[in-house]
């Protein structure tokens, strides 16, 4: 069973394809990450898989709806965390959560006990009564996470969840999203540039760079798209090459160490450990280097994902300053 | 129902808490009511434009009208400011009908103009001599008119893309309907095709039946076609902003 399903999805602005052609699946219960630059065509993907925009071409299902005609359905299926904060400032946390349950159709004690487990939850609940425009980015954002899970959704969508949040708090929300899949079985699609925030969270990452999937897998199979992991060894007796069939090469470096690329540095370490002890080498000092994300981004596209934070504190400006 | 509750809730709340803005917004009236009003009031002392009261006394229903409109007008306007950030996409996604909500939000801004006004005209009490026992009937007509201005600036809302089109809106219509209401100069001495802008004017109608309600003035029209032209626009653009925001989008 697929908790969403999108096939040859287009979304077009004018003449600009924002998305262009995209189809993934994604599994119930499953953390997808959409890894890609700004503008790629994430926040996009959202607004069409949450019913806020309808597409172009091509077909999306949601909890087993269809995105455009069973939209209503859908939208009781699903909860968001919008990339930019869309809360009340004049209200507290509690009347935020409060009318968050009312528009849900939530009231009462049921609606009441559900506030205080959530807001206890993101750690919030001892500023229940402050107005959130005294909060700090981070409090916000964990004020809308909580918000979000308030009506149950079996999808969730979280843009950006991390984006403009200082690396204590993005742990933090990290642990909430771990905990929210753990304990509710949620299926959980998120965007991000963050290589990081893919590599920790997501059980399946698309990458995805001008509106089009480039890669897809688990975060192992995506780097080893890239090739190999290498392991320098450095040894106290003659430096010698190591021969086994794991080894993709090998090469003595002038610095007396030995470089050894292989397909998986997990599994190739503890043979290379046998082989020096077979043949009696001491093996004194052993590094790896594993592919990270950005060198997968950076072999597919020529370029990194870079971190533009720049554009989210802007708008944040304009909006106090709009807000009066 | 409850969609609709939440509204007018989250836009009462929203108005007790921003004590600033309120302040500034009723700052604006009595600045007409004191300089301009008092100004005018002497060049006007003898004359007999004004149905037999002092010019004060006839300006301060037009100031209230004026009041509820502004205010009523803006917020509805103002969502385009929720749709540039947030809650309107929060609004969007839930599986709430849209029309109730955007109605709940249409009336709890519509109470919010009307409680505004009545602000006004407590304060032009000490100024002027207004009937006391007209305020509670003139609320009415406030709620009426909040009603249908809220309503209007949320369909136009829906149409406008850019913040610039904001600006250019509230430049090109909120000084005309004001000067052609009536609220602070008599329609009847008006040149023609000016009198006859007035009468498409809903705020010509909201100015005429509160200030027959405030000072006993005979108005231009009968008090009954007063409420019934507000009454009219109040339901009518309500259906409008509904059906209007049913269909927005946020592209």
């Amino acid at each position: 069973m697929y908790a969403i399903k999108v096939e040859n999805l287009v979304k077009k602005f004018g003449n600009f394809r924002a998305v262009n052609g995209i189809s993934f699946k994604v599994k119930k219960g499953e953390i997808f990450a959409f890894l890609g630059p700004n503008g790629a065509g994430k926040t996009t993907t959202v607004h069409i898989l949450t019913t806020l925009l309808k597409p172009t071409e091509g077909k999306a299902e949601v909890a087993g709806l269809d995105v455009v005609r069973e939209a209503k359905e859908v939208r009781k299926k699903i909860g968001i965390v919008f990339q930019d904060p869309s809360i009340d400032r004049d209200l507290t946390a509690y009347e935020n959560m409060l009318i968050h349950g009312g528009v849900y159709g939530l009231s009462g004690a049921k609606l009441r006990e559900k506030i205080e487990g959530l807001l206890k939850f993101v750690e919030l609940w001892d500023f229940k009564d402050k107005l959130v425009k005294h909060f700090s980015g981070g409090m916000q954002r964990r004020l809308e996470i909580a918000r979000s899970l308030l009506h149950e959704p079996e999808v969730l969508f979280l843009d950006e969840p991390t984006l403009g949040l200082d690396p204590q708090t993005r742990d933090h929300v990290w642990s909430y999203i771990e905990t929210m899949r753990e304990e509710h079985d949620m299926t959980i699609f998120l965007t991000t540039h963050y290589m990081e925030e893919a590599e920790k969270l997501a059980d399946k990452i698309a990458i995805i760079d001008h509106g089009k999937i480039i890669a897809e897998g688990s975060c192992e199979k995506l780097k080893r798209m890239v090739g190999n992991d290498v392991i320098y060894i450095k040894v106290e007796n003659c430096a010698e090459c190591f021969k086994g069939e794991f080894i993709r090469s090998c090469k003595v470096l002038q610095d007396g160490r030995i470089r050894i690329a292989v397909e998986n540095t997990a599994e190739a370490l503890p043979k290379i450990f046998e082989l020096a002890k077979e043949n009696g080498v001491k093996i004194i000092e052993a590094t790896y280097h594993q592919p990270t994300l950005n060198d997968v981004f950076l072999h597919l596209t020529g370029r990194e994902i870079r971190d533009e934070g720049g554009e989210f504190f802007r708008k944040a400006i304009a909006r106090a300053r709009m807000r009066r | 129902m409850r969609a609709f509750a939440v509204m007018v809730y989250r836009q009462l709340k929203r108005f007790s808490r921003a004590r600033s803005r309120v302040a500034g917004m009723i700052i604006n009236p009595l600045i007409w009511m004191i300089f301009f009003g008092v100004g005018w009031s002497g060049v006007f002392k003898d004359a007999k434009i004004f149905g037999g009261i002092d010019y004060l006394t006839y300006l301060a229903p037009g100031i209230f009208a004026m009041t509820v409109f502004n205010q009523s007008f803006i917020s509805g306007v103002s969502v385009i400011w929720d749709r540039e950030f947030g809650f309107l996409k929060e609004v969007l996604v839930a599986p709430a009908s849209r029309k109730e909500t955007i109605a709940g939000r249409i009336i709890g801004d519509s109470v919010v103009a009307t409680v505004q006004g009545l602000v006004i005209l407590l304060l032009t009490l000490l100024l002027t001599e207004l009937r006391v026992a007209g305020i509670l009937p003139a609320l009415g007509v406030g709620l009426l008119l909040a009603v249908a201005f809220s309503s209007f600036g949320v369909s136009l809302a829906t149409k406008i893309q850019s913040m610039e089109g904001f600006q250019m809106i509230m430049a090109v219509l909120m000084l005309p309907i004001i000067f052609l209401s009536g609220a602070i100069y008599p329609v009847s001495t008006m040149p023609w095709w000016m009198r006859l802008l007035a009468y498409i004017n809903p705020l010509t109608y909201a100015v005429d039946g509160a200030r027959n309600m405030l000072t006993g003035v005979e108005g231009i029209f009968p008090l009954s076609t007063d409420l019934a032209v507000l009454g009219f626009l109040a339901l009518a653009f309500l259906g409008i902003a509904m059906f209007a925001f049913e269909r927005s989008t946020i592209e």
